[in-house]
């Protein structure tokens, strides 16, 4: 985590512009958001073509085109890089080009995280492709089940490749996600308060909350696979004692949630586009945010519905149903909402609004097959069949990619200056509209009909290779709009019209500056006195003499800061203590190996740590530098004793033949404690370099004391993430 | 079967919600907190919940504690409003933490087998669940101002005990051991109703983890509808003050 005040960044960055260093260098808002969009693009078009060699393979019956472990590997990649490497990134850019903007900030509150968040963004995807290289890609499928991820199955590098990637991709989501957060929370303008933001702010504000908390659920996952995998543990395989059904429990857990992170911030565009081509205010603000919150609280509940088939049980399956079908109401809530907007107003189809009602149409369709999946009885008739293949492609291209495009004519013209082509636009529309509902809609029949997902052939039975075939054929279209869509993204960037600071006549913030915005984004933030500021603007009359300028005392960066990462970290070690506890039932294990005295003793040090951290953080208020490096320094060395009595720990259960993978009991007991040593050990690093930059006196500004407190969360976390490790492992079993 | 239990405990309610009238503001939510205890304690549900069915007594557990209490406190007349409380407080953890034991702690075998057993264990839980109930939601409907927590650390309030709710839920859902042992004994009614004992634990679980979450989900949703209505009013005295 870096300085916390964006203005100094600027200093060092304004100089240099030009070239291609300055794009890698750079820790511009808009131009990572732009990097965001372009790697997105051209994994689009990596993950497209892999589409369209499945779309060939299946283009008619008993094809021998592609083989099954090259075509398990082909859709295993095209889902995995169409969610974590199109959707999220091209989200996530849109986010970071926008949010600063739209809420009158400078930058987003982190420019160097944002930085490295972007940054990790290709490095995972490449990690990813590598597995092509080394030996095969993953072919389990972007949910990679276990056990079939398992080594006796997955024997190939493919997976691991994939976990590792997923990771990597997984704690720049988080990092990313919490940039979001704290910049909404701490950078918005004076008079932006939090019931004015505009929709794509709240609502890319509150899947930062879900990436946040379901990214972690993921990683942990990952982790225990790749223990698995690399050191030849059992948690999620049967023989050995492990369990299967954990990974997904595990992976819905995240699974659901990351269909709200790719729909929601969709969601935003079109609460955004819909209003200003209908020259009408969102009918209803309070119940489209409202519902968000709806959706993102019951999303974490309702992942057993993915698993209707696994055998939960009648009592499960009815209560998940219930709670799956209860999603349709908020959801159902913005719907109306939309519609209600569009009523009586004076619609612009531009093209961004002929994709935004495009969205309505086609999302709806994905929405009500979702509704029928929610439906246990439905599910079993349908999973795995190409009905879920339609229903889901019509969520997340006829939903999230609609969205995304019409998102993209709406603010390209802020990015580049110039507007796109209308022309080549609305051929782009229509050729995407044909293209996608040949290739998905007649997939509901192919499921109905009983044709398996992930199978790279199919008999020639009637029928099947006349739907497969006009499936393919709309594939084909599909691509062709994408290269109409490159091309009008090519051409209009070199050759559009000028589109001027506000072409759409829009009234959110992001419109009240240049095309494309100067490095600081505004010379001034025009007066908010409301959500539709440049409305305002232009009506002004007597509410320019009112007072704005009274500054709101929003909280501190580095708390709010530390408060989402502690938030996500306990997601993360949550979910280790879950699989602690659900293999270690049965106290023996723990008992035989374990030594509550000298653990306690060592935990008695990490306890006290936290208070003599506070000593020294009061010492640091109160001006006493020396009292408060003294009581540093003891923190160190407390903090040092506990990892030193760990490893020491360690040492003798190794001696005695305890490894990551004797038993259930030692691979959650190292994955657990391990992690959690891990942590405190990071914490002594940042405590040692508080100790380093104190020793140098360098210690007197705000900046540090902020960020003190914040290490100081963090290490309090730390120590109660152990007195729950050291209740449930030491306590339950040796009393 | 004379299915209606009288309960000691309920007819002190009800006789002390005479006393409480006076400050009522909204008494429809008021009668519907009366009915909800009266369910609870009095209704053919209490009857069940006494070593009969662990799902009923799940049902009366969320009655006392999710139900009842928040009901109770959003009828009373609250004092004019003021400044919300922000940020961090001891008070509002404690709160919190005595609504999240309010699930654990009552599941804990041996107390939960006492409360089904011993009739002055079981008014014990009672008289606990319904003051842990009321602690746990007065920093959200309570009706001093000055106790409320602001919009946000709400909803942070609110979410969090969810996800405590739902891991406890979860667990009694798919627990191979039984949590209250008193009810995976043989008894007519669960037979003659051909219930079995796992598939009642599992109803109770999900009870909780389903309906009990969703409790907490609508009060989200709630706090956010009143915070947005505030909008309402063009008070710019009101903007300028803290948000977040």
């Amino acid at each position: 985590m870096t300085t916390a005040d964006p203005h100094i960044e600027h200093a060092h960055d304004a100089h240099d512009e030009h070239g291609a260093f300055s794009w890698i260098a750079t820790v511009d808002h808009k131009r990572i958001g732009i990097l965001y969009l372009l790697t997105a693009l051209f994994f689009f078009c990596v993950g497209g073509v892999e589409a369209l060699l499945i779309r060939i393979q299946l283009a008619h019956p008993n094809s021998k085109l592609i083989g099954p472990d090259a075509y398990n590997q082909i859709f295993t990649m095209h889902g995995t890089t169409m969610i974590f490497l199109v959707v999220m990134p091209t989200l996530v850019g849109f986010a970071n080009y926008l949010v600063p903007l739209m809420i009158g900030a400078r930058d987003m509150a982190f420019p160097r995280l944002n930085a490295m968040s972007y940054w990790l963004f290709p490095f995972g995807g490449a990690l990813l492709h590598f597995s092509f290289f080394a030996g095969g890609a993953p072919q389990t499928g972007w949910f990679s089940y276990a056990p079939l991820s398992e080594t006796p199955y997955s024997s190939t590098m493919g997976t691991d490749y994939w976990a590792i990637a997923l990771l990597t991709l997984g704690i720049g989501s988080v990092a990313g996600a919490i940039n979001v957060i704290v910049t909404v929370v701490t950078l918005r303008a004076p008079g932006l308060t939090m019931r004015r933001l505009p929709l794509f702010v709240w609502m890319t504000f509150v899947t930062a909350f879900l990436i946040i908390l379901a990214l972690p659920v993921l990683n942990a996952a990952l982790v225990m696979l790749l223990v698995d995998r690399q050191l030849d543990a059992h948690v999620f395989q049967a023989h050995g004692g492990g369990s299967a059904i954990l990974w997904q429990h595990f992976f819905w857990t995240f699974g659901h949630p990351e269909v709200y992170i790719m729909a929601l911030p969709a969601f935003g565009m079109i609460s955004e586009i819909i209003p200003v081509f209908s020259r009408k205010p969102i009918f209803g603000y309070e119940f489209v945010a409202g519902s968000t919150l709806a959706i993102a609280v019951l999303s974490f509940g309702v992942w057993a519905h993915h698993m209707f088939a696994a055998g939960l049980g009648h009592r499960a399956d009815l209560a998940f149903a219930a709670g799956s079908m209860l999603i349709a109401v908020p959801t159902g809530v913005k719907i109306f909402n939309w519609i209600a907007t569009m009523w009586g107003g004076t619609i612009r189809f531009t093209t961004a609004m002929l994709f935004a009602v495009g969205f309505l149409l086609e999302f709806v369709i994905g929405g009500l097959s979702g509704v029928q999946f929610a439906s246990a009885p439905v599910d079993w008739n349908l999973t795995d069949s190409y009905y879920v293949v339609a229903h889901f492609h019509y969520v997340l291209f006829g939903g999230t990619a609609f969205a995304i495009i019409a998102a993209t004519y709406y603010w390209f013209p802020k990015m580049t200056g110039r507007m796109m082509s209308e022309k080549l636009g609305r051929w782009h529309f229509w050729l995407t509209v044909i293209g996608f509902n040949m290739t998905f809609f007649v997939q509901h029949m192919l499921g109905k009909m009983g044709m398996p997902r992930r199978v790279y052939t199919y008999p020639d039975l009637p029928n099947w290779g006349l739907l497969n075939a006009i499936s393919s054929v709309g594939a084909i279209i599909m691509a062709i709009s994408v290269l109409v869509f490159a091309w009008n993204i090519f051409v209009s960037a070199r050759r559009g019209e000028k589109a001027g600071d506000n072409p759409w006549d829009a009234w959110t913030l992001e419109w009240a500056t240049t095309s494309p915005p100067p490095h600081d984004n505004f010379d001034r933030v025009p007066p908010i006195h409301g959500r539709r500021p440049l409305y305002d603007l232009a009506h002004a009359g007597p509410r320019e003499s009112e007072k704005t300028t009274t500054r709101q005392t929003l909280p501190d960066v580095g708390a709010t800061a530390m408060w989402a990462f502690i938030a996500s970290e306990a997601f993360f070690f949550a979910i280790l203590v879950i699989t602690y506890v659900f293999f270690n039932l049965d106290k023996s294990a723990a008992a035989a190996h374990l030594d509550l005295k000298t653990t306690g003793i060592f935990t008695a040090c990490l306890f006290a740590s936290s208070f003599t951290l506070v000593f020294s953080e009061r010492a640091l208020a109160k001006g006493n530098a020396s009292a408060m490096r003294t009581w540093l320094a003891i923190t160190i060395v407390l903090g040092a004793i506990f990892v030193v009595g760990q490893g020491n720990e360690y040492r003798g259960l190794i001696a005695h033949g305890m490894g990551a993978s004797t038993s259930l009991f030692a691979t959650t007991f190292f994955t657990l404690t391990g992690f959690h040593g891990l942590h405190v050990t990071l914490g002594l690093i940042a405590l040692g370099v508080l100790f380093a930059l104190a020793r140098m006196g360098d210690f007197d500004d705000v900046k540090h004391s902020s960020a003190f407190k914040a290490l100081g969360m963090y290490w309090h976390f730390v120590d109660v993430v152990w007195v729950v490790v050291f209740s449930i492992v030491y306590i339950r079993s040796l009393t | 079967m004379n299915v209606w239990t009288f309960d000691p405990i309920a007819l002190a309610i009800l006789a002390l919600a005479g006393l409480a009238y006076r400050r009522v503001a909204r008494p429809a939510l008021f009668v519907a907190a009366l009915f909800a205890v009266l369910v609870a304690l009095a209704s053919p549900l209490a009857f069940l919940a006494r070593g009969v069915f662990f799902s009923a007594h799940m049902a009366q557990h969320l009655l006392l504690v999710l139900v009842c209490p928040p009901l109770f406190l959003a009828s009373l007349a609250h004092e004019p409003p003021g400044e919300a409380h922000e940020g961090f407080s001891v008070r509002a953890v404690l709160s919190w933490a005595l609504g999240v034991s309010a699930m654990w702690l009552w599941h804990a075998p041996t107390l939960c087998n006492a409360a089904s057993q011993s009739a002055l264990a079981f008014h014990a839980q009672t008289v606990s669940l319904l003051a842990m109930g009321s602690a746990f939601f007065w920093p959200i409907f309570g009706a001093r101002a000055a106790h409320r927590l602001s919009t946000f650390g709400a909803l942070a309030y609110l979410f969090t005990a969810c996800a405590a709710c739902t891991v406890l839920g979860v667990a009694i859902t798919f627990s191979p051991i039984e949590v209250c042992s008193v009810f995976a004994r043989p008894n007519a009614i669960r037979e003659a109703w051909n219930v079995s004992a796992k598939a009642d634990q599992e109803v109770g679980g999900l009870l909780m983890w389903v309906p009990g979450c969703l409790v907490y989900a609508s009060c989200i949703v709630f706090m956010y509808g009143r915070y947005a209505r505030q909008e309402g009013i063009p008070s710019h005295a009101k903007d300028s003050s803290r948000e977040a």
